[in-house]
């Protein structure tokens, strides 16, 4: 284990752990990007949507005429035009329905709406005509007329009511894990010498990507070919989706995502919106059409996040340490989610974090309703995180407890290590209590306390809020349990590597060549990654889900290492020396010791490529290898531990964050500059949840925030300098590196809920529903009043 | 998010303009800054025929004093007022309410004249306006009209121009003697619309209150006058009494910020800070 | 649809003619019609910064202003902001150096929008410095790289708790 404050890595080598300039930033600083509404077709039509503008009812009438009319317009297609034309629609991420013998269980997915329209925003038809203005022109002109019905707004009342959000359903429940009776837990509660019970709320939010979504779609009906440029995490994923949506062959189908403006999960799965314009390209064949979502559209209609309710029960002794914990889920996943659930498989497994329970029994159920679908958004499981960390506190309270020292009590140490939860997860490398120390160090509790009681004795309200966490990254089921690297060095010995990642923000196009230059031995500038394209990248779970250094880093590395052998064999057959005594430096294999007798990668890689006679006998031509890595386990365990220190205006109810630190252990980090920028993007995202951002929806399902003025992400006033701390202990395997891109998004938002109620605790305050804005922590002071 | 289709008219003249927008009636909307109007193009809350961009109008973009006013034309960006030594020292109130609007980005296209004439009831140069008894000057086919701050904001986004008439100038009454001045407004992140806020300004005598004003904004369809509660406060009462006298029956509504109550409570601590420090400020 | 007008002005000091409708918008003119696509389109409300360039010298939102009324004006983007020899200005510099972005998209407003800040602002305070970042708006970085981008660029200190970008 090694810690360090600063910048500078332990087992830093020349590339893998130094803080290397991205190599992608001169192009995006200079506004030379390519991202999806950037591209320009020869011919190209533009998409507008005619959305509904009630969030339940059903259609009796859509009239296209007055826009069909309108000159620049070119076809007008409603539900009955392109629903029936759907082959299947399903995601490879998720597997097939269970109709198709899978397990996953969809909302009822078309990619228009049908007889009936289920949230504020749901697709009616598609417009495409000669530019975006004539297309929204004739989205105004068409007549929908919809006779409306009360709609299913929040998931108690999706629980109890008759009605159904997708008629046909037996009940509004999309997934459901059910609660377990144990006899010997129910004795256990019943024993204790504690049980408290608290609810957890956070509110609803949405990933807010800067670049919304968007796709070009050209079938070519006369070569039989779809090519598709759009803003996704992960082409494979939507080749085979546009494929099976259309019957295009998959072969027959090119995406291309070249930079995509962030995601954070909402572009991992093709949506609706996206179906629509593959389907009304496909049908209309004569010319690419391009769909660019506009930012109401993308807040009012592109799939959102959290909205979770979670029932905590604890269990503990006198001195607070965990007996167990019961745990109940209610999520609501909106009309149309892209997943059926983020919670039912992950949230209760991971539930036990970086504590030692000895029971916890999760279950759960998610409820549809009549607003926007749920999607992943970074770190979508971490309700759990939310509850736990918030409940730790609550108890900590009422047993006169320091919290600090609450999680002391009941934290995983090292020498509990290799531990196994109750949940069956499986930890050897994980560091909660030494990232807790190293960040309270760094704040100096002592002084903060002495700080805070001065503040008091003023009026004034300071509180500090601690949150632990073991983040699950790089899940590996399914599709996502591996990729590959196809690496080639050409003629003049530099090297591409193809790989299914994506780049939307995640700096693979620095990291990977760091991994790559570092195992290969040559220089960074001689590699490049090549991502993004179905055509010359491989099959694999594209970036997401905090894997890519682990998954594809590990296949990276793979490939690296493969051929620098093939490299290394030419090399010591053409200087007679045996492979084993080769060095590789910079680009040149040479003779351990000898450096004179050495050749450059330019010179062997013509060789290989050129003069057969040369290579060792029976050795193919050409220096071409491909690794395809899969990780050990099903889960690569990362740790932090996150601090801060907040005040609270007590006349208007507004919370400054004063402090943010963090100490994070990712393992071997690849370039701790990238490691930090994850963490503060994903701090930043969790502050917003807690303090600024809400999806309001009114009692009929409208949506109340559908510009930048009403749903507020954190601006660079309101963020505080985020101080991070680093622990390095490697994970299990070959490379070391741990996934860690959403874990900042995780633990940030308890963590400052914590230091909220830490503030508020002494008036007999203690928070439990998000968000806290002004209004809510103002709100709490009256009610403490009386 | 795209405008609807309209005829695009760039008058040089006040003549020019004012006969247009009489000419085209309900159907011409004028286009100053254009910050909040191209929005609601764009989202389609509006849609007008014609729009009549008065950037190119002549002799609508000066600062100058005129009678114990700071005369402002209709086109100055909020920017160069923000920015003019004149404003700071002769109308030290409209200095500071400006750097509220918005981002700076905002403000090098947004003009004062606009954002007077938008009457947005939660901004702040209506309210500055509105506390200093500015003049707006309207102009019109048939001249020009001058009508009172107190007279000109009718209710949301409704003024008391009429059809073909544009506000060609703002006239900010000059203060003098021992003054003190106080932009207070609670927001959730710099350069939002505030959810409530307060510009106030007091002149001193030793310790007398010689002169108040206590404007509101963000707590009702327009910019509100406490003038009670500027009574109170030149009769010697303290300034958190005055503070509750100036919100007392306020009755703002809610929104997905903050609710009416929220507003009303906060609305009065903006009132207490801003007084205290326009006093202090007065009295150094 | 209303009639096309002609719409003569100078985009990074080459004179440029469109002809368009007068509802279109600065932002769309400049990425369609003059394939400059450095200038991005992130809310068309002028809530998000980035679509920002400079007219006649001052930052606005491209999105917030129609092509013709560009008229005889002087457009900067974020292209034309850029040296042309191939290095980047001091902010784009200090803005790889602090890793001050991830995605990419909000960048191109951010660097017109400190390249002019700081042009017309050359000692700025801290606090100055966050305010005037405060209209972009980025969902990656937590603006924590944006923000030392901004204090290298101006001269001011950076935390020292920061990995930044070596010379590699």
């Amino acid at each position: 284990m090694a810690a360090t404050t600063g910048p500078n890595t332990v087992s830093a080598g020349r590339y893998v752990g130094q803080a290397v300039k991205r190599l992608e930033d001169p192009r995006l600083l200079s506004g030379h990007g390519r991202y999806v509404d950037d591209v320009q077709l020869p011919g190209m039509l533009h998409v507008a949507f005619v959305r509904s503008s009630v969030a339940r009812g059903t259609i009796v009438s859509i009239d296209t005429a007055a826009a069909l009319a309108l000159p620049g317009v070119h076809a007008v297609y409603t539900g009955a035009d392109l629903n029936p034309r759907v082959g299947m629609f399903w995601h490879t991420m998720m597997g097939p329905p269970p109709e198709l013998g899978g397990q996953t269980p969809y909302a009822p997915l078309t990619p228009l709406a049908g007889d009936d329209v289920r949230f504020v925003g749901d697709p009616i038809a598609v417009v495409i005509a000669d530019n975006r203005y004539i297309a929204e022109d004739a989205a105004d002109l068409v007549e929908v007329e919809i006779d409306a019905q009360q709609a299913i707004v929040g998931w108690e009342t999706a629980l109890d009511t008759d009605q159904r959000v997708h008629p046909g359903m037996a009940s509004n429940v999309g997934q459901e894990m059910p609660a377990t009776e144990v006899p010997e837990v129910e004795a256990l509660f019943a024993g204790a010498p504690h049980v408290f019970t608290r609810r957890f709320a956070q509110c609803r939010a949405t990933n807010v990507p800067m670049e919304p979504r968007g796709i070009i779609v050209h079938f070519d009906q006369y070569a039989g070919d779809m090519q598709i440029w759009a803003a996704t995490q992960s082409a494979s994923e939507w080749k085979a989706t546009a494929s099976r949506l259309t019957g295009v062959a998959e072969h027959r189908v090119k995406v291309v995502a070249n930079d995509v403006g962030g995601g954070f999960g909402q572009k991992m799965m093709m949506t609706r919106d996206e179906a629509a314009v593959v389907m009304a390209a496909h049908l209309f064949g004569e010319a690419p059409i391009k769909w660019t979502e506009d930012r109401r559209e993308s807040l009012m209609t592109a799939n959102q996040g959290r909205e979770e309710i979670c029932d905590v029960t604890f269990a503990v002794t006198d001195d607070g340490v965990l007996l167990g914990a019961k745990v109940v889920f209610w999520e609501d996943i909106g009309a149309y989610p892209s997943a059926a659930s983020s919670i039912a498989g992950m949230a209760g497994a991971v539930f036990p974090g970086p504590y030692k329970f000895p029971v916890v029994l999760p279950s759960g159920s998610t409820l549809y309703t009549n607003t926007v679908g749920k999607a992943a958004y970074r770190g979508p499981w971490m309700i759990e995180t939310v509850a736990r960390e918030q409940m730790m506190d609550h108890i900590a309270y009422e047993l006169g407890i320091d919290p600090i020292e609450i999680r002391r009590r009941n934290v995983i140490h090292a020498d509990d290590l290799p531990y196994t939860t109750c949940t069956t997860m499986v930890y050897e490398s994980v560091t909660p209590s030494e990232t807790m120390e190293q960040a309270l160090e760094m704040l100096d509790v002592a002084a903060f306390r002495a700080m805070q009681a001065e503040a008091r004795e003023q009026g004034r309200l300071l509180g500090m809020g601690v949150s632990i966490y073991i983040e699950p990254s790089a899940v590996a089921f399914g599709i996502l349990s591996s990729d590959q690297a196809i690496m080639r060095m050409d003629n003049s010995g530099k090297v591409i590597v193809a790989m299914s990642t994506g780049n939307h923000g995640q700096s693979l196009e620095t990291t990977i060549p760091q991994i790559v230059a570092e195992h290969l031995g040559c220089n960074i500038e001689d590699v490049l990654l090549v991502q993004g394209n179905t055509e010359s990248s491989p099959t694999g779970p594209g970036t997401g889900g905090s894997r890519s250094a682990v998954v594809a880093g590990g296949a990276a590395m793979t490939a690296a290492l493969k051929l620098k052998d093939k490299i290394v064999q030419i090399a010591a057959h053409m200087l007679e020396a045996s492979p084993d005594d080769m060095e590789v430096n910079e680009s040149v294999v040479s003779v351990k010791g000898t450096p004179a007798k050495a050749l450059p990668f330019a010179m062997i890689a013509p060789i290989a490529y050129q003069m057969p006679e040369m290579l060792p006998q029976g050795m193919e031509m050409g220096l071409e290898v491909t690794a395809r890595f899969q990780p050990a386990g099903q889960y690569t365990w990362s740790n932090a531990t996150h601090v801060c220190t907040v005040e609270i205006d007590p006349e208007t109810g507004m919370t400054k964050i004063l402090r943010y630190i963090v100490s994070e252990d990712c393992g071997r980090m690849v370039n701790p500059m990238v490691v930090e920028g994850q963490i503060a993007g994903g701090v930043v995202q969790g502050i917003g949840g807690v303090l600024f951002e809400n999806m309001i929806y009114d009692d009929d399902g409208n949506p109340l925030c559908t510009t930048f003025l009403d749903y507020l992400i954190p601006t660079a006033p309101e963020v505080p300098d985020i101080e991070v701390g680093h622990i390095e202990t490697l994970a299990p395997g070959l490379t070391g590196f741990k996934g860690m891109g959403e874990g900042g998004a995780i633990a940030a938002p308890p963590c400052v809920a914590n230091a909220i109620h830490d503030a508020l605790r002494h008036l007999g305050i203690h928070p439990t529903t998000f968000p806290l804005g002004p209004s809510q922590v103002l709100q709490l002071l009256n009610d403490a009043k009386g | 998010m795209k405008p609807s289709p309209f005829t695009y008219h760039a008058p040089e003249s006040i003549a020019e303009a004012t006969a247009l927008l009489a000419e085209l009636g309900d159907d011409a909307k004028a286009l100053a800054g254009g910050q909040s109007l191209v929005p609601m193009l764009s989202l389609r809350l509006a849609a007008f025929e014609h729009l009549v961009d008065l950037n190119r109008v002549a002799g609508l973009n000066a600062i100058e004093r005129v009678n114990g006013h700071l005369r402002l034309g209709a086109t100055v960006r909020q920017a160069t007022a923000e920015h003019s030594a004149e404003v700071k020292s002769s109308v030290p109130l409209l200095a500071r309410a400006l750097p509220h609007i918005g981002h700076f980005q905002i403000r090098n296209r947004g003009t004062v004249g606009g954002s007077i004439a938008h009457a947005d009831p939660a901004s702040e140069l209506p309210a500055v306006a509105l506390a200093l008894d500015a003049v707006i000057e309207a102009a019109g086919p048939g001249g020009t009209r001058r009508i009172a701050a107190s007279d000109f904001f009718v209710s949301t986004w409704e003024t008391a121009l009429n059809d073909g008439e544009i506000l060609s100038a703002v006239e900010f009454p000059v203060w003098s003697g021992r003054c003190g001045f106080a932009v207070e407004e609670l927001t959730r992140r710099h350069g939002d619309f505030a959810i409530v806020g307060t510009a106030v300004g007091v002149q001193v005598d030793g310790d007398a209150v010689t002169k108040a004003t206590i404007a509101l904004f963000g707590v009702g369809a327009t910019p509100l006058r406490a003038s009670e509660a500027e009574a109170a406060l030149m009769a010697g009462a303290d300034v958190a009494e005055v503070a509750r006298a100036a919100t007392a029956g306020l009755t703002p509504s809610d929104d997905v910020h903050a609710s009416g109550a929220y507003r009303t409570q906060v609305a009065a601590v903006m009132v207490r800070r801003a007084l205290t420090k326009a006093i202090q400020e007065a009295r150094a | 649809m209303s009639d096309e007008t002609v719409v003569q002005f100078t985009v990074n000091g080459r004179s440029r003619r469109v002809v368009v409708e007068p509802r279109k918008l600065l932002s769309d003119v400049l990425r369609e019609d003059l394939h400059l696509t450095g200038t991005h389109v992130g809310c068309e409300h002028g809530a998000c910064g980035a679509c920002t360039v400079m007219v006649d010298g001052a930052a606005v939102r491209s999105c917030l202003m129609f092509a013709v009324q560009a008229a005889g004006s002087e457009v900067v983007t974020v292209e034309g902001v850029t040296p042309t020899d191939g290095t980047l200005n001091t902010f784009q510099q200090a803005m790889q150096d602090c890793h001050g972005l991830q995605c990419g998209f909000c960048t191109p407003g951010f660097v017109v929008s400190m390249t002019s800040y700081l042009a017309d602002n050359p000692a700025p305070t801290d606090d100055d410095l966050k305010i005037a970042l405060s209209g972009n708006l980025c969902r990656c970085t937590g603006y924590r790289g944006i923000i030392n981008a901004a204090r290298t660029a101006a001269g001011l200190p950076v935390p020292a708790n920061a990995a930044d970008g070596s010379d590699h």
